[in-house]
This record gives C-alpha cells, sequence and structure tokens, in this order.
C-alpha cells in the first residue's frame, strides 16, 4: 500500500468512504471518541435509502412502485414519500421541467437497465401529473409510468447523513456523494469542481456553506457528430439533454441542489426564477478550447455565497 | 452557447487552465485499521494469501465474469482463540481515472460483512504531465490556496462509477469459492 498525502485537517478528523448510491460517498468528520460509531450510523441512512429507492435493485421499493402502481396503489416509507413529495413540489414549481417519470427513455438510450422497467416502450406514458400521491402514503399511477429518483435521492441521502450526523453530536463535517456535497459546523469552505472535459482537474469555485450539486456528462463518451448525451431527459420533448457543460447548484440543502442541477442544464433561462425560490444560485461551466473554462452565474457577485 | 448569453446576467468569468488543481490521492486506512474497522473482535489475523494457479483463475473468471491480472490475491484469516471469524480479502481496481484499494469482509459462510476503502488516487491525465501546461500552476483565483500535492477537500463532479468495485467483490466472492470455502474447520 502506498501511503496517500494526508488532508489538512490531517489526524484531527476521521475521513472514510464506501461505495454507495453507485458512486464512492466519502464522510469526514471531526475526530471524537464517538466519531467512527456516527460515521457508521451515516452510511447506514445512505444504505437504505439505496435499497429503497434503486433503479437497478428489483426488491427496491422503486421497482415495485414500477411494477405495480399502475395496478394498485402502493404504501411507501417515510423517506421514499419524502422524495416523491419533493419532487412533485419541483414539477410544479418548474412547470413539469424536473420530472421523475421520464426513466423510460433513459432505459431506451442505455443509461438504466432494461430488466428494471416494466412498461413497454410503446405504452402511453404519462408524466409527473400522473404520479398520485394518495392519503396513508400511497402511490398510484394514473397513466402507465417509469419513474428514477436518480436525479434526487442521492442529494436526499447526503441531507439524511448529515442530520444523523448532527443527532449523533458531530460538529463539523461533510458528506460527499460523487459530488452531491454538504457541509456544517465549519463556515464557508473552499470548493472545487470537476473541469466538464477532464475530470481529474479541479476548477476553484466560490466558497460553500452549505450544500452543492454538479451535473455533467463526465464520463459519457464524446460523440463524432458533436458533444455526447447527458442522462437528462427534457419532459418536453423526450430528448437527452447534450452539451460538454458542466452545471453546479448551490443551495441551502443537497436534495434541492442535486435536482436543480438538472433543470439548469435543460433551460438555464426557466431555472433562474426556480433557483430564487429555493434559496439557490447555479454556476455553468463551458469548457474552453485551452483547456480552461468559463463560469456563468445565475446572480451577480463571483464571491457571493449561496 | 447562446441560452447563456442571452439569459445569464452576469459576464462569464474565464478560468484559465492555470488554476486548476491537480489530481487527488486520499488514504481513508491504513492496512492495519482496515483490518481492524471489519474484524474489531477478532485477536489475529493470519495471512493466507491464495495462489492464483491456472485451475483457480478459470474458475474465478468463470464464476464471476471478471479478468484477473495479480498472481497472487492478499488474504487474511481474522480468528479469535483459533476459530474463524472470518476472511479479510485486499483488492485493487482501476478506472479510467482513479485506482482504488479495498478490502472486502467475508464471515465465515462467504458473505459479504462489510467493504472499506482503503486509497483513492485519481491518476493524472496526460496533460498534467505537459511542463508548459505545469508551468501555469501559477494560479491566482477564489482565495488561490492550491498548490501541487495540496488536498483539496471539497470536490464536485462525479467521481468514479462503482461499477469497478461492484465486479471486483463479485471476483471476491468467486475467490472465496475457489479458494476459501471449506477452511472454516481448520
Amino acid at each position: 500500500m502506498s501511503a496517500a498525502m494526508q488532508g489538512e485537517r490531517g489526524a484531527s478528523t476521521v475521513r472514510r468512504a464506501r461505495p454507495l448510491l453507485g458512486t464512492l460517498v466519502e464522510i469526514e468528520v471531526d475526530r471524537g471518541a464517538q466519531s467512527e460509531a456516527a460515521i457508521g450510523r451515516a452510511f447506514d441512512v445512505i444504505a437504505q435509502v439505496q435499497d429503497l429507492m434503486s433503479f437497478h435493485d428489483p426488491a427496491s421499493e422503486l421497482s415495485r412502485l414500477n411494477r405495480e402502481a399502475l395496478n394498485v396503489p402502493v404504501a411507501v416509507s417515510e423517506p421514499t414519500w419524502q422524495v416523491l413529495q419533493a419532487a412533485r413540489r419541483l414539477s410544479i414549481a418548474s412547470d413539469g421541467l424536473f420530472d421523475i417519470t421520464t426513466a423510460s427513455a433513459l432505459v431506451d438510450r442505455g443509461f438504466l437497465p432494461t430488466t428494471a422497467r416494466y412498461i413497454r416502450p410503446s405504452a402511453a406514458v404519462g408524466d409527473w401529473r400522473h404520479l398520485e400521491l394518495l392519503p396513508g402514503r400511497r402511490v398510484w399511477f394514473a397513466r402507465p409510468l417509469c419513474i428514477d429518483l436518480g436525479g434526487i435521492a442521492k442529494g436526499f441521502a447526503v441531507d439524511r447523513a448529515t442530520e444523523v450526523l448532527r443527532a449523533a453530536g458531530v460538529r463539523r463535517g461533510r458528506v460527499n456523494a460523487g459530488g452531491d456535497l454538504r457541509v456544517f459546523g465549519a463556515g464557508p469552505e473552499a470548493l472545487h469542481v470537476r473541469h466538464p472535459l477532464q475530470p481529474g482537474v479541479l476548477v476553484p469555485m466560490p466558497p460553500l456553506e452549505a450544500a452543492v450539486a454538479t451535473s455533467a456528462g463526465y464520463y459519457q463518451p464524446r460523440g463524432h457528430l458533436g458533444p455526447a448525451p447527458v442522462p437528462i431527459v427534457h419532459p418536453e420533448t423526450g430528448e437527452l439533454a447534450r452539451g460538454q457543460r458542466s452545471v453546479t447548484v448551490y443551495a441551502p440543502e443537497c436534495m434541492s441542489a442535486d435536482a436543480l442541477t438538472k433543470v439548469v442544464y435543460l433551460d438555464p433561462a426557466r431555472a433562474t426564477p426556480l433557483l430564487a425560490a429555493y434559496g439557490a444560485r447555479a454556476i455553468v461551466l463551458e469548457p474552453e478550447p485551452d483547456g480552461g473554462c468559463r463560469l456563468y452565474h445565475s446572480v451577480p457577485g463571483p464571491a457571493a455565497t449561496a | 452557447m447562446n441560452d447563456l448569453f442571452n439569459w445569464w446576467a452576469v459576464p462569464a468569468i474565464v478560468i484559465p487552465a492555470a488554476v486548476a488543481a491537480p489530481a487527488q490521492a486520499v488514504q481513508y486506512f491504513t492496512l492495519e485499521q482496515a483490518r481492524r474497522a471489519l474484524f474489531p473482535d477478532a485477536a489475529a489475523f493470519v495471512s493466507r494469501p491464495v495462489e492464483l494457479n491456472q485451475a483457480r483463475r478459470d474458475l474465478i473468471e468463470d464464476y464471476s465474469g471478471v479478468r484477473l491480472r495479480a498472481e497472487h490475491q492478499p488474504v487474511w484469516r481474522a480468528e479469535t482463540d483459533g476459530r474463524l471469524l472470518g476472511w479479510f480479502v485486499l483488492d485493487e481496481v482501476y478506472g479510467k481515472h482513479e485506482f482504488i484499494t479495498y478490502a472486502v469482509a467475508l464471515d465465515p459462510a462467504g458473505a459479504v460483512r462489510g467493504i472499506e476503502i482503503l486509497d483513492y488516487r485519481e491518476t493524472h491525465g496526460g496533460e498534467v504531465r505537459d511542463k508548459r501546461w505545469q508551468a501555469q500552476f501559477l494560479g491566482k483565483h477564489y482565495g488561490d490556496s492550491l498548490k501541487l500535492g495540496a488536498s483539496v477537500q471539497n470536490i464536485s463532479g462525479a467521481t468514479l462509477s462503482c461499477k469497478h468495485i461492484t465486479e471486483g467483490v463479485r471476483r471476491v466472492l468467486a475467490l472465496y469459492e475457489a479458494a476459501l470455502k471449506g477452511e472454516a474447520d481448520r
């Protein structure tokens, strides 16, 4: 084993990582008697979100909805209910630009496994308005739907893990699920975002106070006919977004940051009032030919904080 | 892009390649710490590397569908008073941009009991080796605290997909079938 570099916080913190949510989730907290136990519980709650909301796992609650909710209302757990409610609020506020029912298009393009889809591609599918949230935490599809929480559940998991750490008495910490990132207890912190075309290169960004998320097509192959598709579906056209930009959203909570990156990616103009409504701001990185990039801010002031 | 020029009120800020930071390397656990974390009750860890001879390689590649590179797999028996608590298997995976050392803890029946990441290293892109590109690292933006080799704490933007680790764990489970199973009573 080669000795890796120590973080600046070094021995005063505990830093752990586990493979969860299809990425590497990292948690770092101030070192204390209970810090290992607190991190363990935070990873557990992230694993629970994965078990409930994974599109890939046929045993998840989400897969059960996709299989059964067209036939009969299906009762779901509190975490899944919270995410579905938050998704609905975002769909209303974005006039349908945020929509968790576009998973079929992702399956068709190979971004999600076909094994997890239970409706035929030809079925007359509905949209978010046909996903009904009934009393008793029951969910019903009024039309054939295929839902995926990939654009929001990761941020939710980060928020839950943050709550668990705080409840365990952790005063300062960080949870990072592949770029869905939340910090607490330390005041503004330095933030870097991966270069859209060179994931190993980091671009400095304005400081981070709470939560941030970034969406980009980092690992998509580059097409011969222009930018490669990014796994974000435009609900009004059914087409995948294309581009080499990355979108970073700062918000008070990671779930809204996660979801809002998709809306900004699809339509920055329509996203602008929505960002304000969620107390969020966005920065778009457009790669430049020389290897640098150009930053576009949704609100004035490059050094302003979220 | 047009949608940004037209709608975003703030003039674009250009970040030269200059201020970009280099790739990351993090050590989460030493070998000793990882063994302790995954088997807190073990009194001893007995080294039991598995030689990956041709028969075993065939079996493992067959079970897991993953190709093997190494000739030995580092494995430890976690024991208390000679009683087997489980197996600690050390493994490495390579992605397009990263290199990860991780450990899988198996119980005596071969079920996964835990996974911990030990080392995460991002490989540098070709441009980092380029002298002229490196010379640009005289960056100054947003606090300009970056130095080559300095650790950056908060990074947004996707890292690896877990695909390689998932494949690696599948390979470790196959290794159990091929080489460790049936050792519980020894």
